[in-house]
């Protein structure tokens, strides 16, 4: 076991436990145990095998900081939403008061005791054992922090619920590993309209180290749309390990729009279980990376009803010595027949040192499946580049105008012109500039 | 406008041009054919500046300046334009965006103050209108799903947006039937102008039906073999290519004859 494993095991035997239920307490034991066996994944653990974990080096587990420094300016916001959650450090600062009718938001505590027969089965639902699912274990045992979003079926024709969770490091954080729970809850028909940021260095104040481990899962009931809308932009020290798995009743539709523009290392796994018939899940994401950042993405969609549509569509830029992963897996289980699977990712390199491990897996147990899957990386075209710049652009402007084309493909499928519109900003302001190679 | 001496290219290791002369004085409209492989498009890359095109003796004046030393975006803010023979499909980038940043970074490049949506939109109004264009073109993204005449129209549409001094239309003739031909050839038309040159690049004559040239040179072998009034642009339809190659160049009416080992100067 590595040393970083070691200590942190230590550190786990030590962490207080704060008042729960008795099952919760017995599974938090079991959650320290597993881990403390197996410890960290490293490169012989095939999920883990393109993504080192030596940024975490230094990072110390700790339960979130009790007290947050006031003075912290708070990044403003992506957009504008009725109902704005602040998490700093990985500590709920306070949840939000002029919910929309039919939605509640609380803290963890007060979530399991309203809602414990819900969330019991999706605590214990979470598998924890191998190397391959360290940072569950780790979050199930320390996350005393968390949120539950609970949104009942809507009024008919009425809007969908829009909440922002704005997740930021306060300046001067210490390279401490946080833990953090996240519920979304949806009964049958609700609508829920999910944006996140991080985006801690975008308010000014520089590069902020920070750690954070969050794991999150959604219940979709029959015909419940989630759209999910997440820009990460975070510091160069800053480091985020993030899974989001959700469950698809009968109809439900998930759309996810992922941008990771920053942090030293993010990862985040997301997968979705499409387990009644005509669910939906519309997950695009992008990546746009400079220095040596590190960002990988873990997609995976399980058909298990028949009649249900996936669509995994990733592009990414790398330009300095980043370093980007991305897996998209596609499950079709026997029985789910007239599933529609498509699958894509594109790359641009835009630097001799940055690097992408991409890998698209399908795998068909199904009769009568339409399924479409492509990975590519590349480079500029260059016959492109001339032909802009023989209309008077510069070399550099001509291939940030391509660049940020290839973008749109992603950009153009964020719903409302305003947040699409800052989301271009933030792509284009996270454009390589070629000067740090 | 543009004086070009013994001008000898490469494209990867491979000798293409080998000493071409050719002066185009200002307002003039020159025809350049030749049989393919000849070096047409070589002259045109050249010119333009693109990468892999390695000259490796001779100069090109532009305007009493080395232009080979420019880099290509130097070149189209001097006033060169290349009208491409595959013009590019950019998906992504919307065509008014893009026509809008590029006359905008030729206007800083001279000096001029940058035109604000409003008044580029103006701009580009009377263009259409001259050029009998729709402005359906506009808003979609650059050649992407154009057919060929819309990609050449838009070729057209974005030189006359540009304004340049010297034009070169490289195979503008190419992939068009002869309605999408008459249009694109009325559209060049209406840009001739005292302070414009344009090298028309073509294989066929049938351009030179609508376009009609001041001057017409037969690149053959990487030199300019023939040059002479419009009419030789009919000879050599009457007679072909292998006219040339058969050695069989004579003077003919209003053409000068080229010297075997010289090439052909142009005058004008």
């Amino acid at each position: 076991m590595s040393g970083l494993a070691e200590q942190w095991s230590e550190a786990l035997a030590s962490a207080p436990q704060g008042p729960a239920p008795g099952w919760l307490l017995q599974l938090r034991e079991r959650a320290a145990a597993q881990f403390r066996s197996t410890g960290l994944p490293h490169r012989k653990v095939e999920a883990w095998k393109y993504t080192p974990i030596a940024a975490l080096e230094g990072f110390r587990l700790a339960p979130a900081r009790p007290a947050s420094d006031p003075e912290t300016q708070v990044p403003a916001p992506l957009c504008e939403r009725s109902a704005v959650v602040d998490i700093r450090d990985g500590r709920l600062i306070e949840a939000p008061a002029n919910l929309p009718h039919g939605v509640t938001v609380l803290p963890l505590s007060e979530g399991l005791d309203r809602f414990e027969e819900r969330l019991r089965p999706l605590f214990e639902g979470v598998e924890l054992g191998g190397a391959t699912r360290a940072f569950a274990a780790l979050n199930t045992a320390l996350a005393e922090q968390g949120l539950v979003v609970h949104v009942g079926g809507g009024v008919a024709g009425g809007e969908a619920a829009r909440l922002l969770l704005r997740w930021s490091f306060s300046a001067g954080a210490a390279a401490v590993m946080s833990h953090f729970r996240l519920f979304f809850l949806l009964d049958d028909g609700a609508r829920l309209d999910l944006v996140e940021q991080f985006m801690s260095s975008w308010a000014g104040t520089g590069n902020i180290a920070g750690g954070l481990n969050v794991l999150c899962q959604a219940e979709l009931g029959a015909g419940a749309t989630l759209s999910h809308v997440r820009v990460q932009a975070e510091s160069e020290q800053a480091v985020l390990l993030t899974s989001t798995t959700l469950e698809q009743a009968r109809g439900s539709r998930y759309v996810y729009r992922g941008f990771d523009l920053g942090a030293g290392l993010a990862r985040h796994e997301l997968t979705t279980r499409l387990s009644g018939p005509g669910a939906d899940a519309d997950i695009a994401g992008a990546w746009v990376l400079d220095g040596r950042r590190h960002v990988d993405n873990h997609v995976c969609v399980e058909h298990l009803a028949p009649e249900c549509s996936s669509e995994q569509f990733f592009r990414g830029v790398l330009g300095g010595r980043s370093r980007g992963v991305f897996n998209g897996r596609a499950l079709i289980q026997a029985g789910a027949d007239g599933s529609s699977v498509r699958q894509s990712n594109a790359n641009l390199l835009l630097s001799p040192l940055a690097e992408m491990d991409t890998k698209p897996e399908l795998e068909i147990y199904a009769d009568e499946v339409e399924a479409s899957h492509g990975a590519t990386v590349g480079q500029l075209d260059e016959t492109a580049v001339f032909y802009l710049r023989s209309r008077g652009l510069s070399d550099r402007a001509a291939r940030r105008m391509l660049t940020m084309a290839f973008c749109r493909a992603v950009t153009d499928r964020v719903e409302g012109r305003g947040l699409a519109g800052r989301i271009a900003e933030l792509v284009d302001a996270a454009m390589p500039t070629g000067e740090d190679v | 406008m543009l004086e070009i001496k013994n001008l000898h290219a490469t494209v990867g290791g491979k000798s293409i041009l080998k000493g071409l002369n050719l002066t185009v004085a200002a307002g003039e409209v020159h025809a350049i054919m030749g049989p393919n492989g000849s070096g047409k498009s070589t002259l045109a890359s050249v010119i333009a500046g693109r990468e892999g095109y390695e000259v490796t003796e001779g100069e090109v004046l532009y305007k009493g300046r080395n232009l080979l030393e420019l880099e290509p975006e130097e070149r189209a803010c001097e006033g060169i334009f290349l009208a491409f023979q595959y013009p590019v499909e950019i998906p992504g980038v919307n065509n008014t965006y893009f026509l809008r940043a590029a006359l905008n970074a030729q206007r800083k490049y001279r000096g001029e103050p940058e035109l604000d949506s409003m008044q580029f939109l103006k701009l580009v109004r009377e263009k259409l209108e001259i050029l009998h264009i729709s402005d359906d073109l506009m808003h979609r993204a650059v050649n992407e799903g154009f057919s060929g005449g819309e990609k050449k129209r838009n070729e057209i549409f974005q030189m006359a947006v540009l304004e340049p001094s010297l034009a070169i239309l490289d195979e503008t003739d190419s992939g068009l039937d002869i309605d999408a031909l008459k249009l694109v050839a009325e559209g060049v038309n209406r840009q001739r102008g005292p302070e414009r040159s344009m090298i028309v690049v073509t294989h066929y004559q049938r351009l030179l039906d609508y376009i009609v040239p001041d001057r017409v040179h037969v690149l053959s072998g990487g030199r300019i073999v023939a040059s002479g009034g419009a009419e030789l642009a009919l000879k050599l339809e009457e007679q072909g290519y292998t006219w040339l190659e058969q050695g069989g160049i004579r003077p003919i009416a209003g053409a000068s004859a080229a010297s075997a080992d010289r090439g052909a100067t142009a005058s004008s």
